[in-house]
């Protein structure tokens, strides 16, 4: 992965905690089918990436996972926001946010004349 | 971006994610196969077939294993599992190839071994603080001074508190059984409050109780107390006879006091009497200690001494010349006490640092050429994910693993390495008894272990890492040495050769002056000749003709022993460390204005001691029975002869022993003999040596005739039984005369090479080492070369080689890498052999004769080492070698 990989895993981090919030508990190929979906196959990963992050995720606390079944039957292990994954996802959401809009500001200001 | 309790948590977590692995993998497992059996049905939902639908899923996961791995990763901590697998991977090598293991773990074992055990004595020779209080304040003052100088220093130092002591007295203490010989060291009541020692029992010296007068106290070592007391609490207070004197005792010091060395077994105060000139001012030139007051440092101190010094000399009663004390300092005690060590000390811990050094090199070697042996097994690993760090990794905790190994090893040797030091090593040795494996060596070999497996490892790991994993494989496996390795594993050979020749030569040269020191003319003969020291009490001979009486009887006794064909006395015995000094006038000699009279070594011996020692005279005569009452007579070795009477005869001659009526007549010249040092005559401060016959006009410098005299018996028969009988002897003359230090001639000679025979033998030994592995590590590396060359040897031999050509082109590698070292070895050793130059006799440190010699031995040692594997190289059947890979 490379250098990309800190910007990557917390990008993806933030994906799969609002992938969480939106569509409740699910498991990880779900998950990844639905950010695949979100951003419009622009952003074409192994889903492998996922479960790394998932990993992480729980060990800070931000998810749970347990043994379910899916729709079709299928035993699966489900994720689940937890209170702290929650204000987490609202942190980190906001702090995007606003690194987004210095930096849309900071691109889109005309050059100075010299 | 997580918050701090988040990654606490994290930690935790992963911590514990080291264990319960094989549920997390299971889980894991399941969870991925979950994952796939989702993608493969909504695949077949999209109208896949089950092929490409599984094929998909697949890809779009990014495989499975590797999955898994970036899993781990992320569960655990990487490095310590990575450390684990490392670790149980390589115990599992150790398993399979233990011959290899052994052989290296055993190598560095001697290796570490050998330098943990020097280690230890350095560790409690010079580098563990003394055991006294504040250690750091405790100086001492170079030079000697007599007891009124010790009384000015006191009175006048601002910068210090300053105390004596005189080592190695003897007392004889009676009254309690059987009278014995004890060893004490006189001390300034100030010495035990100067060195901050407190006693067992008791108390130690108060201030003013070495006055004369007011000294009769004496204090005891714990191992007296215990043997010749029986640990009885009632000896304080208690009057015991020493000398023939009651000394009261104030208190026993622990046993692990033991200044100013081990031998000590009382401490008596000095006798400081202003009122006899001579006893304060001349007789004894003791050693000073100090402790720096608070708030001065050592450089105040040594100016203040200098300034003492200036004005010290006024003080005597008589001229003191120029140069006495003129450098005078002040250093801290305990490089004070171990000056005399530290060099020999460090020249060991240089040539174990040599042997870890080879051996290192010997086993970075056989890591090399295994590690090519396993370039396929690594290529394998490579082509499988394994990043070049953690192949490096994998292959340095090898090489650490088996440094820990030797070290463990090596700990084991060390601890029964330093019990044969110290019985090998002088016992007058400072400190030796303060050397013992302590936490600083086991630090020290765990860091050498370590260290030695990474320095060791590091080479080879970061070779073998490089190999190209696809060509290999291709290979097979047996592409065998890359030059780069070829010539990293000619380079550890050189250095080994070279480190064994420095060796080789520091031991060569250290046997031949250690054969030569123990060869010297010594101007006497040892063999045959039973000794004792025997010592009627100072009070006994007050009297000098009761003195003399007694030992008249007691050889003419001792005489008619069987067994023994001649019997003598003697005042100093050669070579067991003690002198007496006399100042003497010499016919023909004026002495120079403001100079002393000449001072020499004065020998008061019985009439038959030049026939019991082998001396012969080489002009004149020797003494006879008829000299002890005759007119007064004198015998001087040749130097001193030469020194004054040069090209005469010195027969006929006169001295004269200073302030005596008479003069005595040289009536004979004896050779040379090696009375304190085998190494010199006599030393510069010395001006001469005289034999004068023991009878009441024979005084030493106190006035006094000797008292303490030491037998020497020509024998035939049995020492031991001698022995006994001269002790019943003895006490039938003289019940309070102990007899103590009963040894033969032989064994006083041998003592007195002591410490150049441990440096020998130590040197021997670690050179012995230093050539096995030196000639291990050629043998290695070729038979690696010829087994790499099977092939082209075969063809070479199918294209009509002779054996011979083939023989020599193998010996010519290995003689071509000897000979480097072996020149590389001696440009080193011409360069630090200098250091030894103060250990040397009788043979310089460049001495050609011991070069050239251990060139030889090296040569044929290498030679041996390559003829090995070249001659299996000729016996290589080209037909099997075409078809080896």
């Amino acid at each position: 992965m490379g250098d990309k990989t800190d910007v990557w895993q917390g990008t993806l981090a933030l994906m799969i905690l609002k992938t969480l919030e939106t569509l409740g508990p699910l498991h990880g190929y779900g998950i990844a089918r639905r950010i695949e979906q979100i951003s419009g196959d622009q952003l074409s990963v192994n889903y492998g990436t996922i479960y790394p992050a998932l990993l992480k995720l729980e060990q800070e606390g931000c998810v749970e996972s347990e043994w379910g079944v899916s729709d079709n039957n299928r035993k699966a292990k489900y994720y689940k926001l937890t209170r702290a994954g929650r204000k987490q996802l609202e942190r980190e959401a906001r702090e995007w946010q606003q690194a987004q809009a210095i930096l849309a500001k900071f691109l889109s200001a005309t050059e100075p004349s010299t | 971006m997580s918050s701090l309790g988040q990654t606490l948590h994290a930690r935790l977590l992963r911590i514990v994610g080291l264990f319960r692995r094989q549920q997390r993998e299971r889980e894991l497992a399941e969870e991925l196969e979950s994952h796939l059996q989702l993608h493969i049905e909504d695949n077949l939902r999209a109208g896949m077939t089950l092929e490409a639908a599984r094929r998909d899923a697949l890809l779009r996961l990014g495989g499975v294993e590797q999955t898994k791995e970036i899993c781990r990763d992320q569960r655990g901590i990487p490095f310590l599992e990575a450390l684990f697998r490392d670790v149980r991977y390589t115990l599992r090598v150790f398993h399979k190839t233990p011959g290899f293991t052994a052989v290296v773990a055993l190598t560095l074992a001697l290796g570490i071994g050998a330098n943990s055990a020097i280690f230890s004595l350095v560790n409690g020779i010079l580098l563990v603080s003394l055991p006294y209080a504040k250690p750091e304040q405790l100086v001492s003052i170079t030079g000697t001074y007599p007891k009124g100088g010790i009384v000015a220093m006191r009175e006048q130092m601002r910068t210090m508190d300053i105390a004596a002591y005189y080592e190695g007295r003897e007392f004889n203490l009676t009254g309690a059984g059987e009278p014995v010989r004890l060893t004490g060291t006189l001390v300034s009541a100030e010495l035990f409050s100067v060195l901050g020692a407190r006693p067992e029992l008791g108390r130690t010296f108060y201030p003013g109780e070495d006055l004369a007068g007011q000294d009769s106290y004496i204090i005891l070592s714990h191992a007296l107390w215990q043997q010749r007391f029986g640990g009885d609490r009632a000896i304080l207070g208690r009057t015991i006879g020493i000398e023939g004197a009651g000394r009261q005792v104030v208190g026993v010091m622990p046993e692990d006091f033991r200044f100013p060395s081990p031998k000590t077994q009382v401490w008596i105060p000095l006798h400081n009497d202003s009122r006899n000139a001579v006893l304060y001012w001349a007789d004894d030139f003791m050693p000073v200690v100090g402790r720096l007051r608070p708030g001065f440092t050592i450089e105040q101190a040594r100016t203040e001494i200098r300034l003492f010094q200036s004005r010290v000399a006024s003080l005597f009663p008589w001229p003191m010349p120029v140069a006495w004390n003129a450098d005078v300092s002040v250093v801290p005690l305990q490089s004070g006490m171990v000056a005399d060590v530290r060099l020999r000390l460090l020249m060991l811990l240089g040539a174990v640092a040599l042997v870890v050094l080879i051996a290192c090199a010997n086993f970075a070697n056989l890591m090399l050429a295994r590690s090519a042996i396993r370039e396929k097994e690594i290529a394998i690993r490579t082509a499988l994910g394994a990043g070049r760090s953690r192949i490096v990794g994998q292959l340095l905790t090898e090489s650490v693993m088996l440094g820990c190994l030797g070290g463990a090893l090596g700990l084991a040797l060390a601890f029964k390495g330093l019990s044969i030091l110290k019985a090998m090593l002088p016992a007058d040795t400072p400190r030796l008894a303060d050397s013992h494996m302590d936490w600083r060596v086991l630090a020290f070999t765990g860091v050498l272990a370590i260290f030695t497996g990474l320095i060791s490892g590091l080479a080879p790991a970061l070779q073998s890492s490089r190999t190209a994993s696809a060509e290999t494989l291709r290979s097979g496996g047996r592409s065998g040495s890359l030059p780069v390795s070829q010539r990293l594993r000619s380079g550890l050979v050189v250095a080994e050769v070279a480190f064994a020749v420095l060796l080789v030569i520091a031991a060569g040269l250290l046997i031949r002056s250690f054969w030569a020191l123990s060869h010297v003319d010594r101007g006497f003969r040892s063999e045959h000749v039973l000794t004792a020291r025997i010592t009627p009490n100072q009070s006994f001979c007050n009297d000098p003709a009761r003195c003399v009486t007694f030992y008249r009887t007691l050889l003419d006794q001792v005489r008619a022993l069987p067994g023994v064909s001649a019997a003598a006395v003697v005042n100093t015995l050669p070579l067991d460390g003690r002198v007496a000094k006399r100042s003497l006038d010499v016919e023909d000699f004026l002495v120079p204005a403001g100079g002393n009279a000449p001072l020499f070594w004065l020998n008061a011996v019985s009439s038959d001691y030049f026939r019991v020692m082998n001396i012969p005279a080489l002009a004149g005569r020797v003494f006879t029975d008829a000299d002890v009452s005759g007119a007064p007579v004198a015998v001087i070795t040749s130097e001193t002869a030469r020194r004054y009477w040069p090209n005469q005869n010195a027969v006929g001659k006169h001295i004269r022993l200073l302030n005596d009526k008479d003069w005595r007549t040289i009536v004979g010249v004896i050779p040379d003999v090696r009375a304190y040092d085998l190494r010199r005559n006599i030393p510069k401060w010395i001006d001469g040596v005289a034999y004068v016959p023991y009878n009441s006009a024979a005084t030493l410098e106190d006035k006094r005739v000797p008292a303490e005299m030491t037998i020497a018996l020509r024998t035939a028969s049995d020492d031991a039984q001698i022995a006994a009988t001269l002790r019943t002897v003895v006490a039938s003359v003289n019940p309070e005369a102990p007899v103590s230090e009963v040894q033969p001639m032989d064994l006083v000679v041998l003592e007195a090479v002591a410490a150049p025979r441990a440096t020998a033998v130590l040197f021997m030994v670690f050179a012995g080492l230093a050539l096995a592995l030196g000639v291990i590590g050629i043998y290695g590396v070729l038979s690696f070369l010829v087994s790499n060359r099977t092939r082209e040897i075969g063809i070479r031999m199918a294209l009509g080689a002779q054996r011979r050509s083939v023989l020599w082109s193998v010996m010519k590698e290995g003689g071509a890498l000897s000979l480097i070292g072996i020149a590389l070895g001696m440009a080193g050793a011409f360069a630090l052999m200098r250091l030894l130059s103060t250990e040397l006799y009788a043979v310089h440190s460049t001495d050609p004769a011991t070069y050239a010699a251990v060139a030889i031995i090296i040569a044929a040692a290498a030679s041996l080492a390559c003829y090995i594997p070249a001659h299996r190289a000729t016996r290589v059947d080209p037909m099997i070698a075409l078809r080896y890979e």
